[in-house]
């Protein structure tokens, strides 16, 4: 357990179209305005990679790194208890991030994964229930990350197992000699022990997330529609092992591993229906928020901090009840908002209001703390 | 960034950017200053590739670096017999013996499965390690693969390969740093530590 973490104070050089900005957020909710374009989405962008070590739009280092920049610096204070911790990121066009904390080095960048933690919702959000299963399993790894740091090693390794299986497969040809077989029969091992570690870690996030989910969906939308998060391996009776084995064949026609935690699904269902067939856009919205919202509970829960919620721009596409009733659910710790309009559901109350324009913030009506 | 210079700049450019961890930007930077060193230090080097390359190649047994034949590590007969520990790399053999723990023989198998990198076990020296355990009368494999994917992967695999054959087949144990902190150890070497904990005797 640790004490509450609140994001204090975020540099940001040359990132993206931000030459030189600082920002210092009070607890509570911090609106960003600006026009589209001007770089206020950057600004969530820069504080998810300072506790991701990754974009959450999923863009590469170079996109980051201001044009015609080779580095781009992050930093940032932290304060949970009496401890102030200055966190710092510096990004390299075509080479490692370097990380610090407190000015000193980290051996490697990934220790810093779970210093700032951070909820993003994004306008992009809907793909995480209308979209192919790859993007809810990319979801139910982040929040493993995000929970306990260490699973991001389990997830290399399992990309890195599936693309040495999946080159040997390649390489084999469609009838192998007996020592590409015995090779393949080591990565199939190897893959089974991870592959099982990883998929036992996003069953119990399953069942640890749904409950959430149905609270949230409830206050959000109102109803009191039937929720599932059923979390489908095709290999589940049989085991990763047998069931690698009895794809064997498979495998080697069609040169591809044809089983395995990257081809599981999971499934949400509305009503006793697949959301992502059947639910109505509306529906769908919920879903999404309902995910986020129980992520950020459940990160809550278990490291006993609330993560920093980022919104990017996700209060212009909900009706005015909704917007009021997910601002209701942030009401503690710190939210940091987008909005291109900088229109607020009635009884919000920003303790900090800046602008942005092209790169530079201002700060038009200060409420500080 | 390939074909910029002309000439011997180019060639060597090309040549630098061929070894392990050098990019094309490191490369031309490596060969610019090589450029602008007094023609003594630059010929020093290339003396000492070329010498390297005669003089020193593989023991004939262990696949260890060696001057002759057979190295120095294989041919010191106050070393035990019947133990052998295997090891990726000839660093690796270097690493063990500042330990002065291990007192046996050494197969340098020169890498590790990695398919992504072309390496399967006809490019390692795995077939020359079983040719080894009868004539040597081997009783004990120690594999000192490296703990990641690739080290891992080629430690199952010698293990199937050695189990059946009657020798006793161990891995080397992964966990903490001695003298140090337990605070400051990563999360992956403390979890393994755990996992692999023994029991006071």
């Amino acid at each position: 357990m640790e004490a509450e973490v609140l994001l204090r104070r975020l540099w940001m050089e040359d990132f993206r179209n931000h030459a030189s900005t600082e920002l210092t957020f009070p607890r509570g909710l911090t609106v960003v305005t600006g026009a589209n374009g001007e770089g206020k989405t950057n600004i969530l962008e820069a504080i998810g990679y300072l506790a991701a070590l990754k974009s959450f739009r999923g863009a590469a280092v170079d996109v980051m790194v201001r044009e015609g920049r080779s580095s781009a610096v992050l930093r940032a204070e932290l304060e949970s208890g009496e401890r102030r911790r200055l966190i710092e990121a510096q990004l390299v066009v075509g080479g490692r991030s370097r990380v610090q904390v407190d000015r000193q080095p980290l051996k490697r960048a990934r220790d810093l994964l779970g210093v700032l933690r951070v909820v993003v919702f994004s306008p992009d959000d809907l793909v995480l229930i209308k979209g192919g299963p790859g993007e809810r399993r990319r979801f139910l790894d982040d929040v493993l990350v995000s929970l306990r740091p260490r699973n991001v090693a389990l997830r290399a390794d399992l990309e890195r197992i599936l693309r040495q299986r999946n080159t040997l497969l390649r390489q084999a040809g469609a009838r192998p000699d007996p020592m590409t077989l015995g090779t393949l029969d080591v990565w199939d091992e190897k893959l089974a022990e991870v592959g099982a570690a990883l998929v036992a870690a996003r069953r119990e996030l399953t069942e640890r997330l749904l409950p959430h989910v149905r609270a949230h969906y409830g206050v959000l939308a109102r109803t009191d529609a039937h929720i599932e998060l059923v979390y489908e391996s095709l290999w589940e009776e049989q085991g990763l092992a047998a069931a690698l084995r009895a794809a064997r064949e498979e495998d080697l026609r069609r040169r591809v591993t044809t089983v395995g935690p990257h081809r599981d699904e999971l499934v949400v269902t509305l009503g006793g229906l697949p959301a992502r067939s059947h639910g109505s856009q509306g529906e769908q919205r919920s879903l999404v928020l309902a995910l986020r919202l129980a992520t950020r509970e459940l990160i809550t829960e278990e490291v006993g901090s609330t993560p920093v919620v980022l919104l990017d721009d996700v209060l212009s596409e909900l009706d005015g009840e909704r917007a009021r009733r997910l601002m209701g659910c942030l009401t503690a710790a710190q939210t940091i908002l987008t909005s291109a309009t900088g229109t607020l559901p009635p009884g919000t109350e920003p303790a900090a209001f800046y602008e942005v324009v092209n790169g530079t913030v201002s700060t038009p009506r200060p409420r500080g703390e | 960034m390939s074909q910029a210079y002309e000439g011997p700049i180019q060639d060597l450019i090309d040549e630098l950017g061929r070894l392990p961890g050098i990019g094309p930007k490191s490369a031309q930077r490596l060969a610019f200053h090589l450029l602008k060193v007094p023609a003594a230090d630059a010929m020093r080097l290339a003396d000492a590739i070329s010498e390297v390359k005669r003089r020193v190649s593989f023991c004939s047994r262990c696949f260890n670096v060696s001057e002759h034949e057979i190295c120095a590590l294989c041919s010191d007969s106050r070393r035990e017999d019947g133990v052998i520990c295997v090891v990726e790399e000839p660093r690796d053999v270097v690493a063990l013996e500042r330990t002065g723990e291990f007192r046996g023989r050494y197969h340098v198998l020169q890498g590790a499965l990695n398919p992504l990198e072309g390496v399967g076990p006809d490019r390692l020296k795995v077939k020359e390690l079983l040719a080894r355990l009868d004539p040597e009368s081997i009783t004990e494999v120690i594999i000192c693969t490296n703990p990641n994917i690739e080290g891992e992967a080629t430690a199952m695999y010698l293990g199937r390969l050695l189990k059946p054959l009657g020798v006793a087949v161990s891995r080397l144990a992964s966990g903490l740093p001695v003298g140090g902190d337990l605070e400051y150890a990563d999360e992956l070497t403390l979890g393994r530590a755990i996992e692999q904990r023994r029991s006071l005797d």
